[in-house]
């Protein structure tokens, strides 16, 4: 496939910009915009018809094969697209989870008829999914999962109850991995399903977390049934398919995008809005930019931006010659995770007092986002297994060391 | 900018050639040997490099070269990290002949470049004094006009490999203004046609690169001798400080990554409380940080390395940040590997110290790792001038969440 010549790409740009212009919510970008509540219908609304509208648009679904409603482009071009939203920003994604684990996952253990059911949907935001991984009782430990599965017939039985289930408030289908097979070891004792979230003994009650928002649920199975024909992959096979999808959600920072010839002066390696607000914070009559310690913390993650740009591509090119195992994925998100907290720590140590205002407040910088990342990025290094479990993959499938004792 | 990640076959060839090389021509027990000797220089194993290609490797072939690019020259410093290769290869090659190649005046170029390609010439560049730093301010040794040739006079300090060089590059100061990087002259030196001059070895931690005290007393040489033109020196350094950076991030990854390797055997190799110390989660999570560290070096690294070979308008701020991350990444990298060798890795026979002091060594050079944040932070702060500062302020917040 050869790359489109700069006329053609240009082309594109002034579409995809005449397109933002047009279909952004009203008044995006603007000091009086005001975004839906974080984790309200609305925003989980605006975010399926921003899906949609990418969809329709042929923004989104790149490298799915169009029979399944994805879209060919060309590295080049999704480039373009990238970045013209980057520059624009673009409402949250609500149904995120769907792109983002799902379809690989279905494309890698699904059926033809699985694919064909369920990615066209996914990708025009008409479905949105749920994750029911971890339990009580299985974190960390994922393959401790009690739920059982029991066959009648052509359907499944579940029972059980997962904790922290992303994606659920509005979900109309789910992804779960079940025991089905009691009697069998560690690691061979699971299937895969998706299932409808309207199926009858499925019950969802949110989750207060310490941001005080109810991002994720916990989620209960009575007597649901699953037909047979949603079964991802073999009976038994659950726990690979499970890790399939933890590979998704681990590698989700994973984009590859073209990096552009020069570093995009319009991000400044990704810090521009920690160098704004380092220059608009004055801290005992000094503004906390001609503060050496902060202005070296400031610099050091545009450095590590620009390592993780370039990781990516070579991941990527290691990829083509089929020289990645998977187990990479750890690096960039453990690194990516950690930073993120990092980052949120140094905000809020520029801030100082401000930081303690939440959104509702009229003192809140940026209707209190800053707080709420500050707080949400604690769950960072937890979500989709803890930096310390990703250390020991690293330790244990990348260096060849013994299996931990703890 | 096409940026080649990862390595074509030709580099992959160059790269086996050259770990092969060094493992047989330079192991270990070699590189103690020239510890020992004063000059720490090998002529045999200087004749095998030219012989193979290594010294004039950038240089175009007119020049006795093999007309490579910079990217393949990292690939050969990783390896030369690696092996903690002693010797003048690094002040040869980066420090004179790549300047001299950019700026020599085609009798210069023609003197000098087949000379270091044949392994005939080993060329330094003394150019810090006292205070050890680099920077314009502290080029103080001058070199004074008087009846149609100048005289240097002063101490030049941490000078690599003096006593081997048959060239040597110096920066004097011709003029003293309110700037300090004008006027700055480089003057191309040939060490056996001239007297006045007096190399005192110094002795100091990293002993695989030895360095020396130079001083200069009414050494007389002729214009014809300046590199570039008088008082315009500063920029030429500049271009060697460039260079040299990336080159240095190589040797650090290179010297990083053995380190690794060596911690990762001996985790798996040293039984203790019946085990081996590998199966610790405490040890485990500290060498899991190490890679991690180290692939985000190699990333900067090549980058860097790779805006270098095509000239690239980012590459004074990809080297800062190579050499800022590399040098904090493989500083932790080499105290790591100490500590998880324990007892055994402190000790003068185990190799783990000279990869400490390479290192450390490598990334004070031309500007230690806060030294080169500072320099991301003022492109930071020019860049954000440029755009108009402000566009961000009222949609910050809604970036800073995770993707």
């Amino acid at each position: 496939m050869a790359d489109e010549g700069p006329e053609k790409l240009e082309a594109l740009r002034q579409e995809v910009r005449a397109w933002l212009k047009e279909n952004l919510p009203e008044g995006w970008g603007s000091p009086g915009y005001v975004a839906p509540e974080r984790g309200s219908k609305e925003a989980h609304d605006l975010g399926k018809a921003w899906q949609k509208k990418l969809c329709e648009a042929g923004y989104t679904g790149f490298g799915i094969p169009t029979e399944y409603g994805g879209i060919e482009r060309s590295r080049a071009e999704i480039a373009v697209i990238r970045e013209e939203m980057l520059r624009t920003g673009t409402p949250p994604p609500a149904a995120s989870l769907g792109p983002m684990i799902v379809i690989p996952t279905l494309l890698r253990y699904g059926n033809d008829e699985q694919k064909k059911r369920f990615i066209p949907k996914i990708l025009s935001g008409e479905e949105s999914w749920c994750e029911c991984f971890s339990e009580p009782d299985a974190g960390s430990d994922l393959a401790n999962i009690q739920k059982t599965g029991v066959r009648d017939g052509d359907e499944w039985v579940v029972n059980g109850q997962s904790v922290w289930t992303s994606g659920s408030k509005f979900a109309d289908w789910g992804v779960v991995p079940v025991k089905t097979d009691p009697n069998a070891p560690r690691h061979r004792n699971l299937s895969y399903f998706v299932f409808d979230c309207t199926s009858p003994g499925f019950e969802v009650r949110p989750l207060k977390q310490m941001t005080g928002d109810a991002e994720f649920s916990e989620t209960f199975f009575d007597n649901m049934r699953i037909p047979h024909e949603n079964m991802v992959g073999e009976e038994g096979q659950g726990w690979y398919v499970a890790m399939a999808t933890l590979e998704a959600e681990r590698g989700g920072g994973i984009q590859f995008v073209a990096p552009s010839r020069r570093i995009e002066p319009t991000t400044l390696g990704g810090v521009d809005i920690y160098v704004e607000l380092a220059k608009n914070t004055k801290r005992r009559g000094m503004t906390v930019w001609d503060d050496p310690l902060f202005r070296q913390r400031i610099a050091q993650f545009a450095i590590e931006n620009e390592a993780m740009r370039h990781s990516r591509e070579r991941m990527r090119v290691k990829a083509m010659k089929r020289q990645l195992t998977g187990n990479e994925q750890s690096i960039g998100s453990i690194f990516s995770r950690e930073k993120n907290q990092r980052q949120a720590n140094m905000v809020a140590e520029i801030m100082g007092a401000n930081i303690q205002f939440m959104r509702g407040d009229p003192r809140a910088l940026d209707d209190g986002s800053w707080t709420y990342t500050f707080l949400r990025t604690r769950g960072n290094t937890i979500e989709t297994g803890t930096t310390e479990i990703l250390r020991g993959i690293i330790a244990e499938r990348m260096l060849g060391l013994p299996r931990s004792r703890g | 900018m096409a940026i080649e990640y990862g390595l074509n076959e030709e580099q992959e060839m160059l790269k086996t050639m050259a770990r092969d090389f060094l493992a047989n021509e330079c192991p270990m027990t070699h590189v103690r040997e020239l510890m020992e000797d004063e000059t720490g220089f090998d002529p045999e194993l200087w004749k095998k490099m030219a012989e193979v290609g290594w010294l004039g490797l950038v240089f175009p072939e007119e020049y006795g070269g093999s007309g490579m690019n910079f990217r393949d020259l990292s690939i050969l410093l990783e390896e030369m990290g690696r092996a903690v290769l002693p010797g003048p290869f690094v002040s040869t090659l980066l420090l004179v002949g790549m300047p001299v190649l950019a700026y020599g005046t085609e009798e210069q170029k023609n003197e000098i470049l087949p000379k270091i390609a044949s392994g005939e010439a080993v060329c330094t560049l003394a150019a810090l004094e006292e205070d050890g730093d680099w920077w314009a301010d502290s080029i103080n040794i001058r070199a004074d006009y008087r009846g149609g040739h100048y005289v240097i006079n002063g101490t030049k300090l941490f000078v690599p490999d003096a006593k081997v060089a048959d060239y040597m590059l110096i920066a004097a100061r011709t003029k003293r203004t309110e700037n300090p990087e004008e006027g700055i002259t480089l003057f191309l030196l040939d060490t056996k046609e001239v007297y006045g001059t007096m190399s005192t070895l110094l002795k100091t931690m990293d002993e695989t690169r030895k360095q020396y005290e130079v001083v200069f007393l009414n050494v007389p040489i002729s214009a014809e001798n300046i590199l570039g033109e008088v008082h315009q020196g500063w920029p030429i350094m500049k271009q060697i400080a460039l260079h040299t950076t990336a080159a240095l991030c190589a040797e650090m990854v290179g010297a990083g990554e053995k380190v690794l390797e060596m911690t990762v055997d001996y985790l798996k190799e040293r039984i203790a409380f019946g085990v081996p110390i590998g199966s610790f989660q405490a040890l485990q999570h500290r060498a899991s940080d190490l890679v991690i560290g180290l692939e985000y070096s190699r990333s900067l690294m090549e980058w860097a390395a790779e805006t270098i070979k095509e000239n690239d308008l980012d590459a004074a701020t990809a080297v800062a940040m190579a050499k800022s991350f590399c040098g904090d990444t493989c500083k932790k990298v080499v105290a790591e590997g100490i500590q998880m060798h324990g007892g055994i890795g402190f000790t003068w026979d185990h190799d783990m110290h000279l990869y400490f002091k390479r290192v450390w060594t490598d990334d004070n050079a031309f500007g230690d790792s806060n030294y080169q944040r500072e320099v991301v932070a003022k492109t930071l702060d020019e860049i954000h001038q440029l755009a108009g500062g402000g566009r961000w302020a009222k949609t910050a917040g809604r970036l800073t969440q995770m993707g």
